[in-house]
């Protein structure tokens, strides 16, 4: 069954078509359809072992599907095969990535996070002859001055607190300015008002980027939510909003109900 | 119960062996004091015997070391002159002879020419009727190769009585092989060449080209082919042989790589760390059975049949020496090194040279000698594949402590243990899993299976301060390919590299096949990077 | 752009360029051999080979200490290159005595009485310049392809250095290699290279020789210095450090960092080559011994104890571990391994960032025990 998407207003920026990947014979990915428009926040739940991980490997060309197709639409109208190319090709097309646990370059001050994550060229002669200008120092003073982290500047990132750490590889990811951003728990290991912060900031790149955050955290969830895509074994449960998958009695069944007989 | 079997074997045989060396020794008797007429008769009864004590009194008989004696006027008897005393030939009785010089009753005597001839034929034939058939191959092999006419017969005699297929098939070669310098005609040779091609006959190959070669020269067509025909048998036969023999050097070498790579598995899969110093252990092992050896030596002298058991006594104690060892460097240095994959390299290298440097200041820098039991001395023998029980045994031995060593991780608690902590370190501890418990005991296991290797390569290989060092990088390697902690991908991957070695051998020298073996790894590498079985984990930077 | 970190280092740069290129060269050519001042030709090449040995350590710093690869082929390619260019020497030596040949005795040995095609081009110096660096180039080049492309890394990384290692060594153990039925002469087996007599035409034994050497070795190890110092100041650099620090963190950045890190493993091997061929003359010779894996793990054990990841622990490493060698091969031959081992085991368990950061490691112990003795002398006073 092939998820429509139900806004046709804009543009597709992402399409996930029949995508299955399997190991060892379980099946992690299972006729997986996925589609995501410009400028959406799309938030992806689904309980553990739902394939919500092997999603944005796939995404990213960390792992190969064994069967479907996985295209990223360019601005120019062009189709790239996500299945094709390398990692590092993926995140010059344009889709970025924050981990679960936060990854960061932690002998490098908070500045060179930024600066190395800053877009533009990545080639070895280009970063062997870089000169910093003054409009991406600008910039990575913006980026830091939205994740928060200015004062920290020049402090080395191993340094920081696991919270600030979440944020500076956020900031990575502003500071590489993708048209995609994958953002895996976001809120993990973060303080009630930090959590918060970050759903405010998220909901401030809608629009400008296109998102796709996993999420345990229903509150945070309901607090960033427009649509929600609901993973259950590896293909699409549920799409809504969130008050509609929220009160779906297949999704109670497989995870909210789950939940709620866990406490 | 085998060992007891075994024993009234070797009392059986003993004994038969015995009641043949009298009646030869009354042969014998009878042919010293008969008068040269009746000598030819009893020369044949002597023939049809196979002792090998007649060689031993022929010899002194031809030194003058045999006597006639009179001890009254009907009975005249023979003496032998063993280490200056005088035996009665047919039972060793000691007869005191005041003076030898001017005693009457006693005189020297000598075969005559003719009998010493014949004698010799008789002593040098004699294996072809020894009652241990692989001493009749080997005599009837050499007689065919001297090629003399005096030996054919002897062998074209003997072959009449021999009841022994394989021997009789070996006889028949030695005869063919004799016949390549004596056969009678152009149409008997053809025949004899033809027939050593059909038996394989490896001992018959430098004579058959010799015969090509004087045919082509001599533009014998039909010749040249049939040796050719023959030589083409009997190569391909030798290959099939060699091969064999490789699959089986291979798989013994595979096999101590296994028990090597067992240990390096687990101890790598438990707690993240390389050692280095891991082929130090296998050193242990093997210098403990030299010490062992030595030690049964002072305590039994060699000759003893204790001494035997030395090795069987040495295989336990390398591996507890080797375990304790290992349980206190766990608890010294290792500890220390949990998940730190980099440095603990460094760390257990720093301590590999350590222990080389402690090996040769106590024994020396040379390999030192450890000894095979009698028990695993000599081949075994299938399709004309001579296969050592040295390498047998090992191969045997690996199997042996593969399958302890799997018993021990899924059938007992401390398997249970080792398993957990190898899956989640935290989790297991959490649950009140004496972690750090499990790890020593685990680390000294695996030391003690790299000292098992060792002593089983004693047997198969050198023992020296850096005999650890030759098998270390195989056995990384086979760590890598069978995919890191995984027991089974190791066994598969050992046998593969093992064999595989082996095979390039023959064909392209040690160091190339060594080479070639690794650059395959690295192809085999592209295409799995993870090696056979690959370990799946979630978090990024593993 | 400022290379330095600071002034210190700068003026520790600069004297140390002035004392190695003029002071000690002057001291050794200028003044009389009975001279308080003079430095003798023998102390020249033995400070020339550490040198040579510092270089190396600098080149593995580059690949473990800045970029997390823990090379154990290092050595390696510094033997390479010094066979390379030791092809040269070698077939400079003129007409020996016993054979009356031009060629290398090893060959006459064996019945040859021509030049093997693949030894020919060694006559010429630039080439076998040029291929005491680009051999190792071309060696890492390929092996880097095979080994970066299929993700190996971490000890893994490290075990199948080793075998590479492992494996050329035994190759350049033999006298020969049979292959495809033909056999080709290798370079002197056992007994490698050795008893040069001219290099560029000039004797290699003779002193103002020796220091030239010296002071290209010095010109060498300062341009390399100068050069990782840039590096590290550039983004290359930073990204370099990145690798080590989440490889695939950066690889999402968009940074292909196999196409870096072969760059980086290519380079640092050609400096090791480099490296290799100025310490061939002032040895003396190159054999299969230089290239066994405990060689590479020698050069581990420079960098870590002078410091990874810094600039000059390296060479600091080498050098100190160098004189503690030859001060203990002579004081005590059969315990100098044993002590190379603790050094090892102490390195790793204690001094995580070498002697470059014992004072760093030691202050707040330092503190410590002053204010202690300062409280304890407290009621005294």
């Amino acid at each position: 069954m092939a998820h429509i998407p139900a806004e046709k207003h804009t543009p597709l920026v992402l399409s996930v078509e029949g995508v299955t990947k399997s190991f060892d014979g379980f099946k992690a990915i299972n006729d997986l359809n996925f589609y995501l428009r410009d400028g959406e926040l799309r938030t992806v739940i689904g309980p553990n072992g739902a394939g919500k991980s092997t999603f944005m490997d796939l995404i990213t060309a960390r792992t190969k599907p064994d069967e479907g197709k996985i295209n990223f639409h360019k601005d120019n109208g062009e189709d790239v095969d996500l299945t094709r190319v390398r990692e590092h090709h993926v995140s010059q097309l344009g889709i970025g990535r924050k981990f679960q646990n936060p990854t960061i370059y932690r002998s490098h001050t908070v500045y060179d996070n930024l600066k190395l994550s800053l877009s533009g060229k990545r080639g070895l002669l280009h970063s062997l002859f870089y000169k910093e200008s003054a409009s991406d120092r600008e910039k990575i003073y913006d980026v830091m001055e939205t994740i928060r982290l200015k004062d920290h500047a020049h402090d080395l990132a191993g340094a920081l607190s696991h919270g600030q750490k979440q944020w500076l590889e956020i900031g990575m990811l502003l500071a590489q300015d993708p048209r995609i951003m994958l953002v895996d728990e976001p809120a993990a290991g973060m303080s009630d008002e930090e959590t918060e912060r970050t759903g405010e900031l998220l909901l401030s790149l809608e629009g400008k980027h296109s998102l796709i955050v996993i999420e345990h955290d229903m509150e945070f969830v309901r607090q960033i939510a427009s649509r929600v895509t609901v993973l259950h074994q590896g293909h699409v449960l549920k799409e809504g909003s969130f008050d509609f998958v929220k009160s779906d009695p297949q999704v109670i069944e497989v995870y909210l109900g789950r939940q709620t007989r866990k406490h | 119960m085998k060992k007891i079997l075994l024993l009234l074997g070797i009392l059986v045989a003993t004994l038969s062996a015995q009641a043949q060396e009298d009646a030869t020794r009354d042969v014998l008797e009878r042919l010293a004091l008969a008068s040269s007429s009746e000598q030819s008769a009893i020369t044949e009864e002597l023939s049809a015997l196979g002792d090998p004590y007649i060689k031993d009194f022929v010899d002194a008989w031809r030194t003058g070391e045999v006597f006639s004696y009179d001890v009254s006027e009907s009975e005249t008897i023979v003496l032998r002159k063993v280490s200056e005393k005088f035996r009665r030939l047919s039972n060793d009785e000691i007869f005191e002879i005041a003076d030898e010089e001017n005693d009457e009753n006693l005189s020297k005597i000598r075969p005559s020419r003719k009998l010493r001839k014949v004698l010799k034929t008789i002593t040098d034939t004699i294996d072809l009727s020894s009652p241990d058939p692989r001493a009749r191959i080997e005599a009837a092999l050499k007689l065919g190769l001297s090629q003399k006419t005096d030996y054919l017969e002897a062998l074209q005699s003997k072959i009449e009585t021999e009841e022994n297929e394989k021997v009789r098939l070996k006889f028949e070669e030695a005869i063919n092989i004799s016949l390549l310098a004596n056969a009678e005609d152009d149409e008997a040779l053809k025949h004899s060449i033809a027939r050593l091609g059909e038996l394989a006959s490896l001992p018959a190959r430098d004579g058959i080209i010799g015969i090509q070669n004087e045919a082509t020269e001599s533009g014998d067509a039909e010749m040249v082919a049939i040796c050719a025909e023959a030589i083409k048998d009997i190569d391909s036969a030798q290959k099939t042989i060699e091969r064999w023999g490789n699959l089986v050097r291979g798989m013994s070498t595979g096999s101590v790589l296994l028990i090597v790579a067992f240990g390096l598995a687990i101890t790598f899969g438990l707690m993240g760390i390389i050692n280095m110093a891991h082929g130090e252990f296998i050193a242990i092992g093997g210098y403990t059975c030299y010490v062992v050896q030595n030690l049964f030596a002072d305590a039994f002298g060699t000759q003893s049949a204790a001494y035997q058991w030395f090795y069987w006594t040495a295989i336990p104690i390398s591996f507890v020496v080797a375990g304790v060892i290992g349980y206190g460097l766990e608890k010294g240095m290792f500890r220390f090194l949990y998940k730190r994959p980099l440095e603990s390299l460094l760390a257990t290298w720093g301590l590999s040279m350590i222990m080389q440097q402690l090996f040769r200041l106590n024994f020396g820098a040379a390999n030192v000698q450890v000894n095979t039991p009698d028990v695993l001395i000599g081949n075994f023998e299938v399709a004309g594949v001579a296969l050592s029980y040295t390498r047998i045994f090992v191969i045997g031995f690996a199997v042996f402590v593969i399958l302890m060593t799997w018993l021990l991780l899924s059938k007992t608690n401390l398997g249970l243990y080792i398993r957990s902590v190898m899956q989640n370190r935290n989790m297991a501890s959490s649950l009140g899993i004496p972690v750090s418990k499990v790890n020593s005991l685990t680390f000294a296991f695996g030391c003690g299976l790299a000292a098992l290797a060792g002593a089983a390569l004693s047997q198969i290989g050198n023992v020296g301060p850096t005999m650890g060092q030759t098998y270390i990088v195989d056995s990384f390697m086979v760590v890598v390919v069978g995919g890191v902690g995984n027991l089974l991908g190791a066994g598969l991957s050992a046998m593969g590299i093992g064999t595989v070695d082996q095979f390039l051998q023959p064909y392209w020298g040690p160091v190339m096949g060594k080479i070639i073996v690794y650059f395959v790894i690295i192809l085999f590498l592209q295409w799995k990077p993870g090696g056979l079985f690959p370990t799946k984990s979630r978090s990024m930077d593993d | 752009m400022n290379l330095f970190d600071n002034k210190l280092e700068a003026r520790g740069f600069i004297v140390a360029a002035i004392v190695l290129l003029f002071a000690l060269p002057m001291l050794n050519g200028l003044t009389s051999p009975d001279s308080f001042l003079h430095v003798s030709s023998f102390q020249i090449s033995l400070w020339g080979k550490y040198v040579t040995y510092a270089i190396l350590a600098m080149s593995l710093n580059v690949l473990w200490g800045y970029t997390g690869m823990l090379c154990l082929c290092q050595s390696l390619f510094f033997a390479l290159g010094a066979y390379a260019f030791g092809m040269y020497l070698m077939l400079h030596v003129g007409v020996d005595t016993v054979y009356n040949t031009a060629l290398p005795d090893f060959m006459d040995f064996q019945g040859y009485t021509e030049l093997p095609w693949y030894w020919k081009p060694f006559e010429s110096a630039p080439f076998a310049v040029l291929a005491a660096v680009g051999i190792p180039g071309i060696v890492s080049f390929i092996f880097g392809v095979l080994v970066f492309r299929s993700r190996i890394k971490g000890v893994y990384f490290s075990i199948i250095t080793q075998a590479l290692t492992y494996a050329l060594m035994l190759l350049f153990f033999k006298n020969n290699l049979e292959l495809f039925g033909q056999s080709f002469i290798l370079f002197g087996g056992n007994n490698g290279l050795n008893g040069f007599k001219e290099i560029f035409g000039a004797s290699v034994d003779s002193a103002s020789t020796q220091r030239w050497l010296f002071i290209a070795s010095v010109l060498l190890m300062l341009t390399v210095y100068l050069a990782i110092a840039w590096v590290l100041k550039t983004k290359f650099g930073k990204v370099q450090q990145a690798i080590r620090d989440s490889e695939n963190r950066i690889r999402f950045s968009g940074y292909s960092t196999t196409t870096y890190k072969l760059l980086i493993f290519t380079v640092c091997a050609m400096i090791a080559g480099a490296a290799g061929a100025l310490y061939v003359p002032q040895v003396g010779g190159i054999n299969a011994n230089e290239m066994t894996p405990a060689k590479s793990l020698d050069v581990v054990v420079w960098v870590a104890f002078g410091g990874r990841g810094t600039k000059f622990g390296p060479i600091l490493g080498a050098v100190v571990v160098s004189l503690l060698k030859s001060f203990f091969l002579r004081a005590a031959p059969d315990s100098w391994l044993i002590i190379l081992g603790a050094i090892f085991i102490f390195t790793v368990l204690f001094m995580p960032n070498g002697l470059v950061g014992l004072p760093q490691q030691l202050k707040p112990l330092w503190k410590r025990i002053r204010s202690k003795s300062t409280t304890s002398t407290v009621p005294v006073s």
